[in-house]
């Protein structure tokens, strides 16, 4: 809402500066987001809430310096206003009602009053009167046309003026419009009408959208003598969807959707009247008014308890402040008891029950009167608890293991890495670039390693994927990349591992055993049709069935395209699934006191035994003094038969209670031998 | 023979020469090992007279005793020089290149993320998660958005269909919780939210917020000022005070939106506050009592609070971040200048 403040000055009369006045306004709700000097007056520019209709105005302005600044006196125009700028013929229908109608067909208007005036003369708008409307932002047209919007900046009630000589038989029928019509509006626009939008019609035809903006056809010209001014109320809702379906906004519009005074629209009828033969002696204004007003509301009283205001605003206020501020804001209030009856004008369509007035109450005592003070009463715990505090456990298990968290974009465009499922995106992208939601995370982190320079990078990210099942899916996801050198180049020369499938399942072991999770990783099936992998360095870790995550090299077929070396490796946690699976529980071993003893052992064996399958042969036949064992060296080349591999395994083995003797360790080593060999090895 | 004196003479003369170490223990079993050169003057007692004996063995042990003396002397001495000799050769750099660590960096909106979480757990309130595909229903009617109405429009919404959209606010985890909680409640969210709006350096179709809502009995205005207060204080700095102003959002009533003082200047060129004094952070107010009663929550009894804010604010005000879309464009060189 722009205005010069000279306007609000017309209606208040105040020592406030512009400055303060904005000041004022900003502390009341109405924020002043510019005030500039143009050429010797100052304009403000303030916010009004989408609740406050009535802040579209001067007017409205005017009503809150007052009610919260008690040095502000009223002027003499606002007495008038107050009073609704009165006319002694508004209350019969007197020569008009002879020379035009009004039917109102339809609910979604409330009121629709008109006046008649004839003769008028084309002069040009007054001075004072263009240069208001164009320091407010608006371009004048033409004297009739100007008043009307200047008549809105004042009070808020959108006018408009018909050429009553191109109205069908001079009538006005508001009613919803009907299939096939059509109306061509004030810029040129031709709209072909639907049945559920409200226009104003003459005797055959629409001839202005109701609300919104007049029909070309009938409006005002340097040629009109005789004019129809329309003063009405219509219901938001009704006015807001048909402005969509247009594909207008107007000042008028926009002052409708947000609530307009229905008691304001002869007010502003008269106030036009004023004006204009205060400008065109000439035009004959017709005596009295056509007034159609089915939407009448009762009054509304609220019942209004002092102790619930000061309990829920914690500052004292008392009664007589209160009803000051309540009456200062147009409020009619009633009784001395608790609670105390109050009636919000018809400008406060936005007041609707207690806890409103005591809104008010309070920003006008003032906000920054409330004191701090610190919650009371039961305290639940607090914090980050259960699932939630699962995910931070394997987001910092990540960190640990040394990799840089990612946060990127949800909405995004397609991606070699996308996993195979049907997208979702919103209905209105704002861009292609974004007219996507993601449906994994790996296209996220090949992003931002590209954008990183694409080597020695070792990213995660934790966030939401989307897709559409019978209807939209949103899961939780932890990915991984990890690419190049585990540690950054260095002049000490000793070299560092690049990382590959096992370093960055490690990572994952250590992610998944932060929540008590012990996957086993099973080896990918190529035929899945999940092109992103490389078919024989892919696998699904998986727990009781589960599939918790997929964790492999990138296809080199992806790669080189996306900027990614080959032996980029990726992996992607399925969160959901993974914190369905409980916690395995932690029960402690004593530690031994005695020594250890290692035992090495080589064989050979076929390399499509999986080391799984060894693994579980070694447990079972170390039994229980075999403490930890370990892979330590591979080999297959020369001297080693095709298809073969030589495995190094260290055994470490520990007694409770007593040292093992050398010959212990060498049944034991032997038996594990032993076992190795049914399953197909061969010691070396 | 050799005489004791000469003995002691020669020994000393040779320990104080020793160049090293090595030497020194070589001289020590020359002359007090069991079958040094003291040990064998002791051997020619046989050949003196009764009376010379035990003098003579006095002699010998005190002798004995000083070597032994001398030695460790110059053994401290010379375990020095060669301690130094060592360091010297052994020198290095200290200015030269460390070697790095492999230490994974939280993102810096995960890291303000995490100090709201310690902030407002520590003052009770429990976090929780809700989905960023909500329904309508959960993001404007369950917060008392009134049918068609222009508050919607305030916050341009990504549609996904009829039914869902993307979250325009975190405040859409309140209906979630009503549902499922009963009073006394204390609840926060910080998670991320949607706007069609157009890109720019202060503006991003994506950012994430904190949502913070508390029910219980007579809570207050003043309690709202109190936990904001709190808030303000441990994110900002001891001094930080907090300002209301009267705003309007469907879901509180009355709706305040609220600012703290700038705790980044005093002058009156602050970039941050641009010299007001003020920064406004985000709206607040007391939960709207339809929003409680369409729960089944008794009005009459209980009211509550609620606070939301962006997240992006906070590290941009604290660091001068001159851009919004810095934090999703996951530039490393960006990102690894942040720290808890």
């Amino acid at each position: 809402m722009k205005f010069p403040y000279s306007m609000l000055l017309d209606y208040v009369s105040t020592e406030l500066s512009a400055a303060e006045a904005g000041d004022l306004l900003t502390m009341s709700g109405f924020e002043l987001e510019v005030l500039e000097r143009l050429g010797d007056e100052w304009v403000l520019d303030v916010k009004v809430p989408s609740n406050r209709g009535d802040g579209l105005s001067v007017l409205g302005m005017a009503r809150e310096v007052l009610a919260k600044e008690p040095s502000a006196r009223p002027t003499e125009l606002y007495e008038m206003a107050a009073k609704r700028f009165p006319m002694d013929d508004e209350n019969d229908e007197g020569e008009v009602g002879c020379l035009t109608s009004v039917v109102i067909e339809t609910e979604d208007c409330n009121r629709y009053a008109c006046r008649l005036f004839r003769g008028v003369v084309d002069h040009p708008t007054p001075e004072w009167i263009a240069k208001r409307l164009e320091l407010a932002g608006q371009r004048p047209i033409s004297l009739l046309v100007d008043l009307t919007n200047y008549v809105m900046l004042e009070l808020g009630q959108p006018l408009h003026a018909f050429d009553m000589d191109k109205l069908s038989g001079h009538r006005i029928v508001v009613r919803k419009a009907k299939k096939g019509e059509t109306l061509t509006t004030l810029d040129g626009k031709e709209h072909e009408l639907t049945e559920d939008q409200m226009m104003i019609c003459d005797a055959e035809k629409p001839v202005a959208a109701a609300g919104i903006m007049g029909g070309l056809d009938t409006e005002v010209t340097g040629a009109t003598q005789n004019m129809l001014l329309e003063s009405a109320h219509f219901l938001n809702t009704s006015i807001r969807r048909t402005r969509k379906q247009l594909g207008l906004n107007t000042e008028a519009s926009y002052r409708f959707e947000r609530s307009v005074d229905p008691d304001g629209v002869m007010a502003a009828l008269n106030r036009f009247a004023m004006l204009l033969t205060s400008v065109d002696g000439g035009a004959s204004l017709v005596r009295g008014v056509i007034d159609v007003y089915p939407g009448k509301q009762a009054p509304r009283s609220i019942p209004l308890r002092m102790s619930r205001a000061v309990k829920l605003l914690g500052m004292p206020v008392s009664v007589d402040e209160a009803k000051l501020y309540l009456t200062r804001l147009g409020m009619n209030v009633d009784g001395d008891g608790e609670p105390f009856a109050v009636v919000p004008p018809t400008w406060r369509l936005d007041v609707e029950r207690e806890d409103d007035l005591i809104e008010d109450i309070g920003r006008i005592h003032g906000y920054d009167r409330i004191p701090e003070t610190l919650t009371q009463g039961s305290v639940p715990q607090g914090g980050v608890l259960g699932d939630y505090r699962r995910i931070d456990l394997m987001w910092e298990a990540a960190l640990r293991c040394g990799f840089d968290q990612i946060i990127s974009h949800s909405l995004r465009d397609k991606h070699p890495l996308d996993a195979d499922c049907k997208r979702i995106g919103p209905r209105n992208p704002s861009s292609p670039d974004t007219a996507l939601l993601r449906c994994s995370l790996l296209p996220c982190l090949a992003d931002a390693a590209r954008r990183n320079g694409g080597k020695d990078l070792h990213l995660f990210e934790i966030g939401r994927v989307f897709w559409a099942a019978d209807e939209p899916k949103e899961g939780r996801r932890m990915a991984f990349l990890s690419t190049g050198s585990l540690h950054p180049e260095h002049w000490s020369k000793s070299n560092s591992p690049a990382s590959d499938f096992f370093s960055l399942k490690g990572a994952l072991l250590e992610v998944f055993q932060s929540i008590g999770v012990v996957p086993e990783f099973w080896p990918f099936d190529p035929s899945s049709g999940d092109a992103r992998w490389h078919p024989t360095r892919c696998a699904v870790a998986k727990k009781h069935d589960l599939n918790l995550g997929v964790i492999g090299q990138i296809h080199p077929d992806i790669a080189s395209p996306i900027g990614l070396a080959d032996q980029t490796v990726l992996a992607e946690i399925d969160l959901d699934a993974a914190l369905k699976v409980g916690a395995s529980k932690l029960k402690y071993r004593p530690v031994s006191r005695n020594p250890a003893v290692r035992r090495d052992i080589a064989i050979l064996i076929d390399k499509t035994k999986p080391y799984r399958l060894i693994e579980q042969t070694i447990e079972q036949a170390g039994g229980e003094v075999l403490e930890r064992h370990w892979l330590f060296d591979v080999y297959e080349g020369s001297g080693i038969p095709e298809g073969s591999h030589s495995l190094a395994i260290a055994l470490q083995l520990r007694k409770m209670g007593g040292n093992l003797t050398d010959e212990e360790a060498n049944q034991v080593r032997d038996r594990v031998v032993a076992a190795l060999e049914s399953i197909g090895a061969n010691r070396r | 023979m050799q005489s004791v004196e000469e003995l002691e003479k020669q020994a000393l003369g040779e320990i104080e020469s020793a160049p090293s170490t090595a030497t020194l223990r070589d001289l020590e079993i020359k002359y007090l090992g069991k079958q040094g050169l003291f040990t064998g003057l002791l051997r020619q007692i046989g050949q003196l007279s009764p009376e010379e004996k035990p003098t003579f063995g006095q002699k010998v042990n005190q002798a004995k005793a000083r070597v032994q003396e001398a030695i460790h002397a110059r053994q401290a001495s010379l375990k020095l020089s060669e301690r130094q000799a060592q360091f010297k050769k052994e020198a290095i750099d200290v200015t030269m290149p460390a070697r790095p660590w492999r230490i994974g960096r939280e993102h810096v909106l995960q890291l303000t993320a995490n100090r709201i979480k310690e902030v407002l757990g520590g003052l009770g309130f429990e976090y929780f998660e809700s989905p960023e595909l909500e329904l309508f229903k959960y993001n404007f009617e369950a917060l008392n958005y009134p049918p068609d109405h222009p508050a919607m429009d305030e916050q341009d919404t990504f549609y996904i269909d009829d039914n869902y959209l993307l979250r325009t606010q975190c405040t859409a985890m309140q209906g979630r919780i009503l549902e499922t909680r009963k009073p006394p409640l204390r609840v926060f969210t910080v998670g991320r939210t949607f706007r069609n709006e157009a890109v720019d350096r202060t503006h991003g179709h994506t950012f994430h917020q904190v949502d913070c809502f508390m029910v219980d009995e007579g809570v207050s205005m003043a309690h709202l000022r109190g936990v904001l207060g709190q808030f303000a204080r441990s994110m900002f700095g001891p001094d930080v005070k907090v300002r209301f102003r009267p705003d309007f959002f469907p879901f509180v009533e009355p709706g305040v939106d609220f600012a703290i003082s700038c705790p980044f200047c005093g002058e009156e060129n602050c970039p941050v506050c641009k010299g007001s004094g003020w920064i406004e952070l985000g709206g607040a107010g007391l939960v709207h009592p339809n929003i409680l009663e369409n729960y089944g929550i008794d009005t009459d009894c209980y009211s509550g609070f609620a606070f939301g804010l962006g997240i992006e604010r906070i590290p941009m005000m604290a660091y001068n971040v001159d851009d919004l879309r810095h934090f999703l464009e996951n530039d490393l060189r960006f990102l690894e200048q942040f720290r808890p």
